[in-house]
Formats: structure tokens, C-alpha cells, sequence
């Protein structure tokens, strides 16, 4: 694996004290190759989400080290973080991504914004991207006025708004149906052969049978990448 | 997007608690800007009162209180201890001017309006009168009437036309030049015939005095206490009691509308409280996008100075008209019968200063509330459902 964009490194977390002690993450070791459609997979509460929180720097871990894209977030302060956040990782997520007040353009417009994109030239991207994840016509409508897969959407076109390297998404087709589902996919795979790295957490084995990468998260550790194609 | 245009869009989602919230403030905001208004000009209002009296002691019934000090700066109904002995004992005193008065009320049109009984030619001089209009009174005890400029403005009444003064219709002589004070609104009689309108033979409401040499006020005060069993109180004396008499009244009304103030800061605390729940979610997602806590923070503690700004506003707007249009229906106690007669528009300074101060409430209001949000971990808002 030459130069991963992501490497994680003993990561440990660890979340309360003494008899409430519960250990998320028990040393995780982990990279992750740029430009690859890695899928994380597993059963709930075995860890995938606070991996993912401490891979997109929304948490800090008790112990160990993650670096991304030459970063080491460790040796970031809270401000730092938010910027690597809004420029060097794009979100998605499985529930209400969009903020419900704004439209489909003005969320994006909003993770522009936060990256520090002067109010003109926001106005061009997104609608740029809004093209791209083919919703032109719905700039204007509110989150309330579209189809969950159209959410979606309009959350990845606002994911890879300051063109980050990284997406991370948090079960983002868990409760979409299968044509919003493919649709979804499709985005996906445009923007993996623009070289962007997915990082994808599904319970879905149809999506991680088109993934180059399994990781598999089980009681807080990483278990070997095993080759879930050929197993399934 | 940018932030301001976010923190708009914020605040107006929950339009209904939005408008509640802006209207706890705007009321509150209302109160405090129209006692500040008809305070305001209190002060120098009493001050113009005290000088246009013209004298150094008023010479006032028995026992009275600074309640009748009150009236006799504001031309309110007074009691008439004082009999026609007495006033030419004091009278008798050399080395002052001594000039009875009788204070009366009447009604123009259903407005209450002051009359006041003088001696025609005495008044004149002492008070230094010219006249605008028409004649003067030409001897002491002559009929008709003459009249303060803005009372013949507001009723527009001229010489030769007739006012009404207890069931008595009486010919107007004349107008004054206008004085800036209560004698404005007043309608003067000669003692003899508003004496006898009233019933009050012989008697007066007070006298006022003008001694010939200053530094000699204290002793023809006793000069006059020694002539007659009646109060003798100086200029000065009078201005301090009513000025604290008014003043604790107007300070009452402007705790009043602080404390309004201060539950309308609560409503936006309440409504913030409610924000940051409500939106718990979406500051998780904004901290994803890459909001700092500092970006956090500021959005909501603008939010809040947001209802501070707009309520301080309209507050002034509400309160500005309030005291404009409401001033010259509340003139019938102690603490309000000045503003009557003053100018009770409000000051710029005066509401730039109370939306500066109201959008600051607001924003200390706030802050608990955008502490609270910007202290959220990204990931407890994230999973927050």
C-alpha cells in the first residue's frame, strides 16, 4: 500500500471511567489506499461509528494516532481540526445530513462558506454541483421538498463542495429504496474514478461486493481485511 | 451564504416563536423607551416651572406637603387657607414683592385646564408678561379673560371670543406671548372675579415672594413666619422635594419597565434554550462541514442580539409614538402633570441608546444558550436523534 491518504495507528478509545469503562476501540491499525472504495463493515455497536468519528476528526482518541493526507490530527487543536473537516473530509451521513432550513443550494453555499469560498464564486460551484448529482432544478427546493435519495444527493454534492480527498459516509443508502440506492452508487462511482478514496460503512453486501477494500470492524478491533467477495 | 445570511435564516424558521419572543422584547423595550421619553424632560421642565414662578419663597397654606408644591409648578387645584389679612399682612413686609394667587381648575372642550386668579397689573410685571395678542385686563378687578398662547392655540380661541369657565361664559381680552411653562395652558382672571366664580371670597392659594436682596431670603422667611401662622417654603426647597417627589415616581416606572426588560430576556433565553435542542443535530452536521466551536458561538449569540436589534427598534418606535401621542392624556398626577407642558419627543441619543441597550440584553441573554451550543462534541450532536 503506497502512500495510504489514510493511516491509523494504535488507535484506542476509550468512553467513561472505572465499571462504566466501555472500550470502543481496542488498537486499531489501518490504512487506507487514496483513491480506493474501502467498505467498513460489521455488527452495530462493535465500533464502525467511532472509527469513522475519529477517522473524520469529529473525536479525539484516548490513545493512538490518525493521519490523513500528511495531516496527524492528533497534534491538531480544535480549530485546526474544523478546517482539516471542511476541506480536507467530506460527510455523509444516514439521517437528516441537510440543514432543514436551507435549500438544497444553500447547503451547499453553507460548506463553501465554512472553507472559506467568497460569496460569489459559491454561488457558481454550487450549482456546478448541484448538476452533477443532477438535481439543477432542485436548488431551490427545501430538504422537506425531496425524496430521501434526492437528499442524499444533494448531501454528497455538498460532501464534495471544497473537493476534499476524503469522503466519509455513515451508511449513506441505509434508508434509501434500491433505485435511489443505485442511483446513489453511481455518483459514488464517478467521483472514485476522479480519484477521490470512499470510506463507506454499510451493513449492505451487495455495496461491499464492489468495494476494493473490506474492513472489518468486531469488538473494537480491525479483523484482517478478508476478501468478502469470494467469501460471500 | 454567508453568516449573517445563515443566522437570518435561523431565526426565522419558527416564525410563531420568533414574533412571540420579538414582541416580549419589543413591549418591554416600549415601556422603558416612553417612561425614559416623559421622564426625560421632567427635570428641566420642573426647573423652567420653578423660574417662571419668579420668586425667591412661596408663602403656602399651613401644613402643606410637597404634594401642593407640586401643584403650585404644575397650576393643579389648591386649597385656599390663605385670607385676605393674611396676604396683606405679608404684603405689609418692605423689602420684597409679595403676589397672591388663587389656583383653580376648569374644563375646555372636556380638557382640563388651569385658571389662576392675579392681580392683573402686579402679575404682569412680576412675571415680566407681554402680550401677543388683543388687551390686558385694565384694572384689578376688571372681567374677561386673558389667556396663555398655547391653551388659545389648542382651543383656538381668540380676542373677542368667549371661554367657559364654570358654567360662566367670559370674553377673551387677550393672549400672551408664549413663556415655555405652565402659564401656557392657563386661563388668567383677576383675583376679584375668579374669587368670586369660585366661591373663595378673600382667599388665596399662595402667595409668592420676591425679596429685593438675595443673601436675604432665609431672613424674610422668618420675617414673614413671624407675621403670619403659615408655611413659607424657597425656591429652592420647593425644587428639591418635588423634583424627589417626581423623581422616585419616575424612577418606580422605569424599575417597572426594567424588570419587563428583564422577563423578556428570559423569553429569548427560553427561545435560545429551545434553538439549541431543537437544532442539536444540525450543529453536529455543521461542525462535520467544518464550523469551528468560535463560528458556533457566534451564530448563536448573534441570533439572539438579532431579537435584541430588531426589538430595540420597534421598541423605540412603539415607545416614541406612545409618548408622543399618550403625553398630554395622563397630565393628572404628581409625577406626569410636567410632561403635559414639555416637549415629550423623544431623544435620538436617547433611542440609540436603547437599542444598544436592548440588543446587549439580548446578547448576554444568549450567552448561556451559545456557550451551550458551541461546548457540544461533534459527535453527541451527530448522534443526537
Amino acid at each position: 500500500m503506497n502512500n495510504p491518504v489514510i493511516s491509523v495507528k494504535g488507535l484506542v478509545k476509550e468512553y467513561g471511567q472505572g465499571a462504566t469503562l466501555v472500550k470502543a476501540l481496542r488498537g486499531v491499525d489501518l490504512d487506507i489506499p487514496r483513491g480506493s472504495f474501502t467498505c467498513i463493515i460489521g455488527p452495530s455497536g462493535h465500533g464502525k461509528s467511532t472509527l469513522m468519528h475519529l477517522l473524520g476528526g469529529l473525536d479525539h482518541p484516548t490513545s493512538g494516532s490518525v493521519c490523513i493526507d500528511g495531516q496527524i490530527m492528533s497534534q491538531l487543536n480544535n480549530k485546526d481540526l474544523a478546517e482539516l473537516r471542511a476541506k480536507k473530509i467530506g460527510f455523509v451521513f444516514q439521517f437528516f445530513n441537510l440543514l432543514q432550513s436551507l435549500t438544497a443550494k444553500e447547503n451547499i453555499e453553507t460548506a463553501l462558506m465554512l472553507a472559506g469560498v467568497p460569496d460569489k464564486e459559491q454561488d457558481r460551484r454550487a450549482n456546478e454541483l448541484l448538476e452533477l448529482v443532477g438535481l439543477g432544478e432542485k436548488a431551490n427546493a427545501k430538504p422537506g421538498q425531496l425524496s430521501g435519495g434526492q437528499q442524499q444527493r444533494v448531501a454528497i454534492a455538498r460532501a464534495i463542495a471544497n473537493n476534499p480527498p476524503v469522503l466519509l459516509m455513515d451508511e449513506p443508502t441505509g434508508n434509501l429504496d434500491s433505485e435511489a440506492e443505485a442511483e446513489v452508487m453511481k455518483i459514488l462511482e464517478n467521483l472514485k474514478r476522479q480519484g477521490k478514496t470512499i470510506i463507506f460503512v454499510t451493513h449492505s453486501h451487495e455495496i461491499a461486493a464492489k468495494a476494493d477494500n473490506i474492513v472489518s470492524v468486531r469488538d473494537g478491533q480491525v479483523q484482517v481485511p478478508q476478501e468478502f467477495k469470494k467469501a460471500s | 451564504m454567508t453568516n449573517t445570511k445563515l443566522i437570518f435564516k435561523s431565526i426565522t424558521r419558527r416564525k410563531g416563536r420568533f414574533l412571540f419572543t420579538l414582541l416580549g422584547i419589543m413591549i418591554g423595550m416600549a415601556s422603558f423607551v416612553t417612561f425614559m421619553a416623559l421622564g426625560g424632560s421632567l427635570k428641566s421642565q420642573i426647573e423652567r416651572e420653578s423660574a417662571a414662578l419668579g420668586a425667591n419663597l412661596v408663602v403656602t397654606p399651613k401644613g402643606s406637603c410637597a404634594y401642593e408644591q407640586v401643584s403650585i409648578l404644575t397650576g393643579e387645584q389648591l386649597p385656599t387657607n390663605i385670607t385676605k389679612d393674611e396676604v396683606a399682612a405679608i404684603r405689609s413686609i418692605e423689602g420684597m414683592t409679595a403676589i397672591p394667587y388663587l389656583a383653580e381648575r376648569s374644563a375646555i372642550k372636556n380638557r382640563p385646564v388651569s385658571v389662576m386668579g392675579i392681580l392683573p397689573d402686579e402679575t404682569k410685571v412680576f412675571k415680566n408678561w407681554t402680550l401677543a395678542k388683543g388687551n390686558y385686563f385694565n384694572g384689578a378687578n376688571a372681567d374677561g379673560a386673558v389667556l396663555g398662547s398655547v391653551l388659545a392655540e389648542q382651543f383656538e380661541l381668540l380676542p373677542g371670543s368667549e371661554v367657559r369657565v364654570r358654567g360662566n361664559q367670559i370674553k377673551v381680552l387677550g393672549v400672551l406671548e408664549e413663556t415655555g411653562g405652565k402659564d401656557d395652558l392657563t386661563v388668567f382672571l383677576s383675583l376679584p372675579v375668579a374669587q368670586s366664580l369660585y366661591d373663595q371670597k378673600d382667599l388665596v392659594s399662595y402667595v409668592a415672594v420676591r425679596v429685593d436682596r438675595l443673601d436675604e431670603v432665609d431672613l424674610y422667611a422668618n420675617k414673614i413666619k413671624d407675621k403670619v401662622s403659615l408655611g413659607v417654603v424657597s425656591d429652592k426647597q420647593m425644587r428639591s422635594s418635588v423634583l424627589s417627589i417626581v423623581g422616585t415616581v419616575n424612577i418606580t416606572l422605569q424599575m417597572i419597565a426594567a424588570i419587563a426588560i428583564l422577563a423578556a430576556a428570559f423569553g429569548i433565553v427560553n427561545t435560545m434554550m429551545t434553538a439549541t435542542y431543537e437544532r442539536k443535530r444540525e450543529i453536529g452536521i455543521l461542525q462535520a462541514m467544518g464550523a469551528t466551536r468560535n463560528g458556533i458561538f457566534k451564530l448563536f449569540i448573534f441570533e439572539s442580539g438579532i431579537y435584541g436589534l430588531i426589538g430595540g427598534i420597534g421598541g423605540s418606535v412603539l415607545g416614541g409614538l406612545a409618548a408622543v401621542f399618550v403625553s398630554p392624556y395622563i397630565s393628572q398626577n404628581a409625577a406626569t402633570s410636567f410632561v403635559k407642558g414639555a416637549q415629550s419627543s423623544p431623544d435620538p441619543m436617547m433611542l440609540a441608546g436603547a437599542i444598544l441597550f436592548s440588543t446587549l440584553v439580548a446578547m448576554v441573554a444568549g450567552l448561556y444558550p451559545a456557550i451551550k451550543a458551541s461546548k457540544l462534541s461533534p459527535v453527541e450532536a451527530i448522534s443526537y436523534e
